[in-house]
């Protein structure tokens, strides 16, 4: 009999188990408590938080030690309140009006919830959810109700009204494979945690949770939000491939992290990453990357009313240098134009801002915007390796008037006495076709370059990537762009300098093969990307990649090598 | 007692992280650390009074200090905002 259910799925993912339900109900217990006087009763309490909390503590510890920041920083949100003087302060006045401890406890905690539940901010209204969790961890520590023994079970699925984020650490990998919520939403402590551990969870089904029995064998969809009762063996099936799959990717993924990007016959390229946000450092790191290859600083200056000061630029920079660990970032300037228009900066409308006054033109001609962002970049560059990257560069001119601003802000910091890096990295974007022609000269201006090919394709096919009309025509592979590359890789080589590539070509697989033959020393993609580019090096020695490149620079047609390259690299 | 004003500048105002690291820091002084929002007050040992103010991005704090150690507090939190509580 086919009986399905629907909530709201918070984490995406299929999964089969066996309900097991958490009670939160605690009138049986609180009906056999007995009380005792005022004083007994505090003492009782404040034991009982410091038990609960020290299990909170020690939990968050142990994930912080295996590289579970976020989990660990729940638990200890969860930990303060469990023993904040506030709610300890409400808790008191409660057994000072003669309430039991378990009573107090509850009374105090529901009327501190029901603050933040009348809140404006929907996240503050969502803190409500967590802080009846701490109220409960310290009612059943005193009611002496103990945790639940999930030794035996197999795959378990916790369903109840609330589940105590220390109940979602404590139960083993594995063990756990879904989560069923009564209350609660995306951004729940206990939903947080299950995210973090990849685990299906539907909130909302407060009102068929009765249905469900411990023992129900249950199927879970998270991305529909569908609780399935007694599922066929051919669904449980797909389930558990599915499953497998996602483990497996995972656990390579994991495994490739660690290994550097190198060819069976040992050429190496430098695998980073391309980021917006100081947030985003992190999880770059965690997909492999060895650095970040392009920090796009113009988020900063997005979507706001006023310009961000230099102090404000700082803050964020030092932020992902900090974050990066000693791996270098790389500052790309304000590269920003007539498209993306800023209401604190007077820029002309114009009918053509794709080649007009963008990037490092307004840089040169705006030292008040340039000086201070050079200048919170050697700040940052004061926490770790940092280099400058300009954007949309055609000649040495530009290159030279940019050393000569960087070197006037490093000059002005040192008079001040204030803290900045010693030797900066000054590379070019190269991404117009002037600058690709004329490698070899710019080569002796630059310290490093990193090619930009989502400009330098549109500017060199003469083709617009975003009008459906021409955006078929925008390709990689054609062949005037690959011999840009090749023609700047190689002028960078000549020169003894970095060449590295931060467009998304730097992420396809399959490019990844030809530019490692054309010499490239770094590829900078979306984080996501570096497993799958660094399996393939992994897998194709230099010579191979030479003889394809070759192969591929006598074909005359994008099509052509687009059908070409899958084909030879299966 | 020692006042100061601090700017919020994270994106996510006063949530759960920036209001632990807050209490954390305070804990490690004698001196007893109020931040203010409006009529808003907040004893610097509670979590929970702390995310209670509401405070948002563009949002001023004042911030006060009472006791021995109240410069050294000072000190130690206007480091938390200047490094916006490492976010």
């Amino acid at each position: 009999m086919r009986v399905d259910f629907r909530g709201v799925g918070v984490v995406p993912g299929m999964a089969v188990g066996t309900i097991r339900r958490v009670e939160t109900s605690l009138t049986a217990a609180m009906a056999a408590y007995v009380s005792g006087a005022q004083e007994n009763e505090n003492e009782k309490i404040l034991a009982a938080q410091a038990v609960v909390a020290a299990r909170l503590t020690a939990q968050a510890t142990a994930c912080a030690a295996v590289g579970q920041g976020l989990q660990a920083d729940i638990l200890t949100t969860q930990q303060l309140m469990v023993q904040d003087p506030m709610l300890t302060e409400k808790i008191q006045n409660q057994t000072a009006v003669g309430l039991s401890a378990p009573q107090a406890i509850l009374t105090a905690t529901e009327e501190e919830a029901a603050i933040f539940d009348a809140m404006d901010d929907a996240y503050l209204r969502e803190r409500a959810a967590d802080i009846r969790c701490a109220g409960q961890a310290i009612a059943r520590q005193v009611l002496g109700i103990s945790e639940i023994d999930f030794s035996g079970d197999k795959a378990v699925i916790l369903a109840g009204i609330t589940i105590e984020p220390s109940l979602l650490a404590s139960l083993p990998a594995g063990r756990l494979v879904g989560v069923l919520l009564g209350e609660g939403s995306r951004t729940s402590h206990a939903v947080i945690l299950a995210r973090a551990r990849s685990l299906p969870t539907i909130v909302g089904v407060g009102e068929f949770l009765p249905q469900l029995r411990d023992g129900d064998e249950v199927l879970l969809d998270g991305e529909q939000g569908l609780v399935r009762l007694q599922p066929t063996s051919a669904e449980v099936a797909v389930v558990a491939a599915d499953r497998r799959q996602q483990d497996f990717l995972r656990e390579q993924d994991a495994a490739l992290r660690d290994l550097p990007a190198v060819t069976p016959d040992g050429v190496r390229v430098s695998l980073l990453a391309n980021i917006g946000t100081s947030a985003e450092v992190a999880p770059a790191l965690e997909q492999g990357a060895e650095g970040i290859g392009l920090f796009r600083s113009e988020v900063l200056f997005l979507g706001r009313a006023s310009l961000p000061t230099e102090e404000e630029q700082y803050i964020a920079y030092r932020a992902a240098v900090e974050n990066c660990r000693g791996k270098r970032c790389v500052f790309r300037t304000l590269d920003i134009g007539g498209d993306k228009p800023l209401a604190y900066l007077d820029l002309p409308t114009e009918s053509n801002p794709f080649l007009g006054w963008r990037a490092i033109r307004i840089s040169l001609d705006r030292p008040d915007l340039f000086q201070p962002q050079l200048r919170a970049i050697l700040r940052a560059g004061a926490y770790g390796p940092v280099a400058v990257l300009l954007p949309m560069i055609i000649s040495a001119d530009e290159v030279r008037a940019a050393r000569q601003q960087l070197e006037k802000a490093r000059t002005d910091l040192l008079a001040e006495g204030i803290a900045c890096a010693d030797t900066v990295p000054l590379g070019l974007m190269i991404e117009t076709p002037a600058a690709a022609l004329t490698a070899k000269v710019l080569a002796q201006q630059a310290d490093f370059f990193s090619i930009g090919t989502n400009d330098l394709i549109q500017y060199t096919l003469a083709a617009d990537r975003g009008n459906p009309k021409v955006s078929s025509l925008y390709s990689p592979f054609h062949p005037a762009v690959l011999q840009l590359i090749l023609q700047t890789i190689s002028a960078g080589r000549e020169a003894g300098i970095p060449v590295g590539m931060c467009g998304e070509m730097a992420g396809d697989s399959a490019a990844a093969v030809l530019l490692l033959a054309m010499g490239i020393s770094e590829l900078s993609m979306t984080a996501t990307l570096i497993p799958r580019v660094k399996a393939k090096l992994r897998q194709v020695t230099a010579k191979r990649a030479k003889n394809i490149l070759d192969a591929v620079l006598a074909m005359h047609d994008a099509a052509v090598i687009e059908k070409y390259l899958p084909m030879v690299l299966q | 007692m020692q006042r100061e004003v601090f700017h919020m500048v994270n994106r996510a105002g006063m949530h759960a992280r920036p209001a632990a690291l807050l209490v954390k820091t305070a804990a490690q002084f004698q001196a007893r650390v109020t931040l203010s929002l409006g009529a808003k007050k907040a004893d610097a040992r509670s979590l929970l009074m702390l995310m209670g103010l509401g405070a948002k991005e563009g949002m001023d704090l004042i911030v006060e200090a009472d006791g021995p150690d109240e410069a050294a507090a000072l000190a130690a939190i206007r480091r938390l905002f200047a490094k916006n509580f490492g976010e």
